[in-house]
């Protein structure tokens, strides 16, 4: 108990200097960007008619640092504001804080993109596990080639097809959006129903776009214990076939799971590509109308949260990876 | 010949008088490989009598490890048995058993030790969760009781049992993991237990040890047990039938003393002469010569032993040998027998 707290301590402590290195390597990129973003900020800001005090002000507000500053100063100040989670202001949205839009358009991802990351794995995982047991037949064989075909389909393809097919040649559900806007958001049913109709494209073209992966990873994993020798033990021991199931897919999961809390972690990252076709306000969408709009704080913003996120996942990975595979602990 | 086939006659009535654990007749496995069809094991015969110990010696790849197989029905791809039939304690046929009745055999009536004991357990559970699985899987109603055998055996195999039951595959040594790989075959109480090369990988100080405790076992609960080796000190040690196994096919059997006394087989003269003796010239060891068969010997119709064998004649050639009698329960499948090179 006392080393797991020891480890904890340690794996939590050099996260956090590993996000603060990719802090400081973002605060060097966008000062070291063409054209440097901050003091054209400054001079636009006097250009419009601000004083130089004003315009450094409004400057240090929406980056946390003063561009007159020496840069020591300024990365300190950066620094410092992180810790108080405050990324600065958007230039786009003027006057909200970074923070505060990331934080509005974090659900819409979130909810979005893990739903499909669930059923993508839970329906490739499955399917990988009949494509491996099934694999001399026919039915298996389809299902690999299926997994395959859908893997190499891009995401906006497949976007589009699906669009084009339910929205479009058979109107069945709604299309861009994620609710009617002409309902009232609230606890109601008519605008939840709304919500998971609008839902259901975006999460579908992820799921199908994304399932291949993990069915192709989950068949070969599955194959790969099935030719360990304790299989064949338990075989000729006697054991009940689903005793027998649950020790081939403890073992075969293993390397998914991994894999699988990673995508967790880039979750954060958005799907650009879905919540574009479908105008989901999540943080893809996000992301690109900051490298669109060169709003620079947001930016930085948007990829420290997948920088953090990625790290944090990574750590809870490593804890409960110990759990699922006792080889691992100590 | 007339002489032969009325000994053939009397043994018949001999063999069916004695309790048989395990008789198999005519047992034909196939492997299909890209180069085609290879028979692994061919017309074999084989019956383990109640409470005796029958070692079965070939080289590698001579099919003894796919005969087993067999016997338990367990044959994987891209093996298949294509005929047989194999008869527990003159009753049931374990070929034609249904999938479920076979289970409910296997480890519970057969125990088997592993070639590859060292990895026969589920790296990610505990062993006594594995021994409590096993009891499950063949509804054993007193667990506690199973946990308290499981111990038991371990600690006569010189085991830290409650250690041994509490640790997952990767925190016991190779020696031990081939022990519990035996508590394993026994624990459920199976009166025939297959050991498949089962001390192979152990050091001769551990295996001696080893082979030492399952002789006990086999006195004291009257095992029928089939040790299949490469090595022929062991199988000479133990048993008292001993099977010789050469490309898929029985070539020699008989008791263990009248067969190494007495080798008839020019590949059982050739496997004895190539032990090296403690004391001695070491060159007095003699390697056997020629190349294991391969998927071309099995195509030739003659003796498969011909292009090795020392006092090989045409006949040889034309036709494969059967196996017959040459004394009491000692069969040769050797067209020359009495001849000597």
């Amino acid at each position: 108990m006392k080393d797991f707290l020891i480890r904890l301590v340690w794996r939590i402590f050099s996260g956090i200097l590993m996000v603060l290195a990719v802090a400081s390597l973002t605060f060097f990129l966008v000062r070291m960007m063409p054209g440097d973003p901050v003091n054209a900020q400054y001079n636009q800001l006097i250009m419009q008619g601000m004083t130089p005090v004003q315009a450094e002000n409004q400057v240090k507000v929406m980056y946390g640092f003063i561009p007159k500053e020496p840069v020591g100063q300024q990365f300190v100040n950066y620094i410092l504001n992180l810790l108080h989670f405050d990324f600065g202001q958007s230039i786009s949205y003027e006057g909200v804080s970074v923070s505060h839009i990331i934080v509005s358009a974090a659900p819409w991802t979130l909810v979005l993109v893990f739903t499909g990351l669930i059923a993508s794995f839970l329906i490739g995982v499955l399917a990988g596990v009949i494509a491996a047991i099934k694999r001399s037949s026919p039915f298996g064989t389809s299902l690999t080639v299926s997994g395959s075909l859908l893997h190499g389909i891009p995401q906006f393809v497949m976007g589009l097809l699906l669009a084009y097919l339910f929205t479009t040649l058979w109107p069945l559900l709604p299309f861009g959006a994620p609710y009617d806007s002409s309902i009232d958001p609230g606890f109601n049913w008519p605008f939840i129903s709304s919500l998971f109709s609008h839902a259901v494209l975006p999460v579908f073209t992820y799921a199908l776009s994304s399932y291949g992966g993990w069915l192709l990873t989950m068949k070969s994993s599955v194959i790969t214990v099935l030719g360990d020798d304790f299989i064949l033990a338990s075989e000729i021991r006697g054991l009940k076939a689903s005793t027998r199931v649950g020790y081939i897919a403890h073992n075969a999961i293993l390397p998914l799971f991994t894999l699988f809390t990673l995508s967790i972690g880039f979750m954060f990252g958005g799907s650009v590509f879905i919540e574009n076709i479908f105008d989901y306000p999540g943080l893809g969408n996000l992301l690109l109308k900051s490298i669109d709009t060169r709003d620079y704080p947001l930016m930085s913003g948007a990829f420290l949260l997948i920088t953090i996120a990625v790290i944090l996942s990574n750590i809870i990975t490593d804890f409960l990876y110990s759990i699922v595979d006792p080889r691992i602990r100590r | 010949m007339t002489n032969a086939s009325s000994a053939n006659m009397e043994n018949v009535i001999e063999e069916k008088n004695q309790d048989m654990a395990i008789s198999a007749r005519n047992i034909n496995v196939v492997y299909s490989t890209p180069t085609g069809q290879i028979p692994a094991v061919r017309n074999v015969d084989i019956d383990l009598p109640k409470g005796s110990i029958t070692g079965i010696i070939g080289e590698s790849g001579s099919g003894k490890s796919t005969l087993i197989m067999a016997i338990m029905n367990a044959v994987t791809k891209p093996g298949k048995i294509e005929s047989g039939s194999v008869i527990l304690d003159g009753k049931e046929d374990m070929l034609k058993l249904s999938t479920e009745q076979q289970r409910k055999i296997r480890g519970k009536k057969i125990g088997f030790v592993f070639q590859a004991a060292q990895n026969s357990l589920n790296p990610l559970r505990r062993v006594g969760q594995q021994i409590l699985d096993l009891g499950r899987s063949h509804d054993v109603k007193d667990l506690r009781a199973l946990i308290k055998y499981a111990k038991e055996l371990l600690m006569r195999l010189g085991l830290d049992a409650d250690r041994v039951l509490a640790s997952y595959q990767h925190e016991l040594s190779g020696g031990m993991r081939q022990r519990v790989g035996i508590m394993f075959a026994l624990v459920l109480n199976a009166d025939i237990v297959f050991l498949d090369e089962s001390t192979t990988a152990l050091d001769m100080l551990s295996q001696a040890s080893v082979l030492e405790i399952i002789r006990e076992l086999q006195k004291e609960k009257k095992l029928t047990i089939a040790l299949v080796s490469h090595d022929i000190g062991v199988i000479a040690d133990l048993s008292e039938r001993i099977e010789i196994f050469y490309a898929g096919e029985i070539v020699e059997e008989g008791k263990t003393d009248d067969v190494l006394a007495n080798p008839q087989h020019p590949y059982t003269r050739g496997l004895i002469r190539a032990i090296p003796k403690i004391s001695g010239d070491i060159d007095s060891a003699e390697p056997l010569k020629g190349a294991s068969p391969d998927y071309k010997t099995y195509q030739q119709p003659g003796c498969l032993f011909y292009d090795r064998c020392p006092i090989r004649t045409d006949e040889c050639l034309k036709k494969r040998p059967d196996l017959t009698h040459i004394g009491k329960s000692h069969k040769v499948a050797c067209f020359r027998v009495g001849v000597h090179d």
